[in-house]
């Protein structure tokens, strides 16, 4: 069940992705209006990371395309903020929380140029925005997994973005970071921004998000969170009936085929 | 032996041997360092042994075909075929099912052992212009010509130059390759144009150091300046002051003792940086990681005393009596010497007074026991309470854990258990 956004702020179309050739995502398709905040749900394995990757163009799409604000990725970059996983990233690295928050700033410098006062007031206010001022110059190595998720929200923020791919923002933090990140996405949101997050806790879906993406390998359904986030589609997506498509999808993995021509 | 005379006359630099040795290991020494930061950051340790043994065919090649063995014919060579190595580790990545570990292991054995093939070829056909292509295994930095120092300078200059230039891409790349390449930042050709500079920084590194021994010039400054610092910057700057010492000292031991090599010898004194700074680095050395383990067993044990002593006092509902050594073994087994220790300690610290019928505690004793008493007993209950624990299997968690709460957490405790009256034992918890 998927619901027809007229002037889709992201567009997914047709899009399949494969892993070593084994399908990870099955011809998805939908759309998200501006200025919602949604989210993807679905269980392990599922393919939520697999697709905002995509939409990133970090992973090779089998086929399918992607139009943002009505636009290729690349003629839009400027306006579009990539919050990867927490646990991408080794965060024995040395640098402090203020550069990493800076790192958001890399883009609209360009290339050769060296930052100015400007991009660090913003680094700065940035990691007001999410409470950690006081954290700006510790080592990131000696925050908490929280305080690390703000960082990189924070570092989000600095890139002053229109639309925000999140990776589990809301995985393995406090409850207080859980609270602090909520109201930030939802003020966001507020200002009109377009919000898109993988999500886990299905406690929490319903009250955090007002449109839901509900993916199983294949999109099983994409709407406003009150119309699809039902007992019948939690069953479908998490029920795991369609072993048949899976044991194709194995199938095509252990021959090394390709999927398409 | 060892004369701060020789040592003096080898600083002054007069002879121009020694110059053009201490110079060109410097200039290597700084070059590979710089650029191995980013190596050592993207845990590409391995690939940068690989190139470097990699480089030993393109180098016999460019000898047999130009039939010279000046640095201008054979770094191209040695460039092309480190190149190469590079490329097959990425393509074999990319369309095996091979592990990269594999990969990078394959391809430094299979680089490496054409080379020394070729070597072995080239030695017995008996070109006299031949003797000392070997020398580009452990290197040999006595051989280095003014005209080599040219080499070196240039190319070190081109890399810090290009490393600066580059500075905030190279470490972006180095932290966060996905947000790098979702920002829009060109991450391919960033990636490339930084292997290129670290296969032309192992390139210049042979003749001095050698082939077998390139990855150590590479990554031990980085590792070693680690330790010492948070800061990426510093760290670089650091890193190239360690290789920068090490060529020095490497080269005056060769220097010395005539026979003695001066690559493996820059080695082996950049690996000693990196062992003391292992050692006695503050906060991530090992003997400052030691301190803090021993301070807080010595905090433990004095705070067991304390609340030894707090514990007598609430049973005999009176912490004014004084209670000699026997009695606080009594109340729970110390080694009597560590609790004599922390008996003077806790004095001193102003926490416990003595006199003729024993030690008492303070006023500041009775208040640092009683927050003792009361992070345990909370503890016990929050356990009881939020993990439904049996009464009985609580207390040694307590027991390790009221020596690490902090206050704000104790704050915490107490609200989520609505600041509680009695313990699961049924204890008063003191306030």
């Amino acid at each position: 069940m998927t619901t027809s956004v007229p002037e889709p702020a992201l567009e997914v179309h047709d899009l399949t992705v494969t892993y070593q050739r084994k399908p990870a995502l099955w011809d998805i398709d939908f759309g998200i209006p501006a200025g919602v905040l949604a989210g993807i749900v679905g269980p392990n394995g599922a393919g939520k990371s697999t697709l905002i990757k995509a939409i990133m163009e970090l992973l090779p799409t089998a086929s399918g395309y992607v139009r943002i604000f009505g636009k290729s990725l690349e003629e839009v970059r400027g306006r579009i903020s990539y919050v990867p996983q927490r646990e991408s990233v080794d965060w024995d690295f040395p640098a402090s929380a203020l550069d990493v928050v800076l790192m958001g700033r890399y883009r609209q410098r360009g290339l050769f140029r060296r930052l100015n006062d400007r991009d660090r007031r913003i680094a700065r206010d940035c990691l007001h925005q999410v409470g950690m001022e006081a954290f700006a110059s510790r080592q990131i190595a000696q925050l908490s997994g929280g305080q690390q998720q703000r960082v990189f929200l924070a570092r989000a923020l600095a890139q002053e973005a229109d639309l925000y791919l999140m990776d589990e923002p809301f995985a393995g933090v406090d409850a207080s970071t859980e609270e602090a990140v909520l109201e930030l996405l939802t003020r966001l949101r507020d200002n009109g921004k377009t919000i898109l997050v993988v999500h886990h806790d299905l406690q929490t879906a319903a009250r955090y998000f007002d449109w839901m993406i509900m993916l199983n390998t294949r999109l099983v359904a994409a709407g406003p969170s009150e119309q699809v986030f039902t007992n019948e589609m939690l069953q479908e997506t998490y029920g795991g009936k369609l072993t048949l498509l899976q044991a194709v999808g194995n199938l095509a993995g252990s021959k090394g085929l390709p999927l398409r021509e | 032996m060892l004369s701060l005379k020789e040592l003096l006359h080898f600083l002054s630099l007069s002879e121009p041997n020694i110059r053009y040795v201490v110079f060109g290991t410097i200039m290597v020494g700084i070059a590979s360092a710089v650029i191995g930061n980013f190596t050592f950051l993207r845990k590409r340790a391995l690939v940068g042994d690989a190139i470097a043994h990699a480089v030993l065919p393109g180098i016999c090649l460019a000898f047999m075909l130009q039939g010279s063995r000046t640095l201008w014919v054979l770094l191209p060579g040695a460039f092309v075929s480190g190149w190469l190595a590079l490329l097959s580790i990425d393509w074999i990545n990319r369309n095996s099912r091979l592990k990269p570990d594999a990969a990078i292991g394959l391809v430094l054995s299979v680089f490496f052992g054409a080379g020394v093939l070729l070597l072995t070829y080239i030695q017995q056909t008996g070109d006299g212009s031949q003797s000392g292509l070997k020398h580009f295994l452990f290197g040999q930095a006595a051989a280095i010509l003014p005209g080599d120092l040219w080499v070196f300078g240039l190319t070190g200059l081109l890399l810090c130059g290009l490393v600066a230039l580059f500075f905030k891409e190279f470490t972006l790349l180095s932290f966060d390759p996905d947000f790098a390449q979702a920002a829009g930042l060109p991450v391919r050709r960033l990636e490339l144009l930084l292997s290129t500079l670290t296969v032309l920084a192992v390139v210049t590194g042979i003749q001095t150091v050698g082939v077998v021994l390139m990855a150590a010039l590479l990554i031990t400054p980085a590792a070693a300046a680690r330790f010492w610092t948070d800061r990426l910057g510093a760290m670089v700057l650091l890193g190239a002051a360690f290789a920068a010492l090490a060529s020095v000292l490497g080269s005056f031991v060769s220097y010395q003792q005539p026979n003695m090599p001066t690559g493996p010898w820059i080695i082996v004194v950049l690996s000693g940086i990196a062992f003391l700074s292992m050692v006695f680095a503050p906060r991530r050395g090992g003997l400052a990681r030691l301190w803090d383990k021993l301070r807080h067993t010595w905090k433990i044990r004095e705070e067991n005393v304390l609340k030894a002593i707090y514990h007598s006092g609430e049973s005999l509902g009176d912490f004014t009596a004084g209670m000699h050594e026997e009695a606080v073994q009594g109340r729970r087994a110390f080694n009597p010497w560590q609790l004599r220790l922390s008996l003077w300690t806790l004095q001193r610290r102003g926490l416990l007074q003595h006199n003729a019928s024993g030690y008492r505690l303070s006023g500041e004793g009775l208040r640092e026991g009683a927050r003792l008493a009361r992070i345990h007993r909370l503890w016990e209950l929050y356990l009881t309470e939020y993990l439904r624990l049996a009464p009985d299997h609580v207390h040694d968690d307590a027991e390790a854990m009221e020596h690490l709460i902090t206050p704000e957490l104790e704050a915490q405790l107490e609200a989520a258990l609505g600041y509680p009256q009695r313990d699961p034992h049924d204890r008063d918890i003191p306030r």
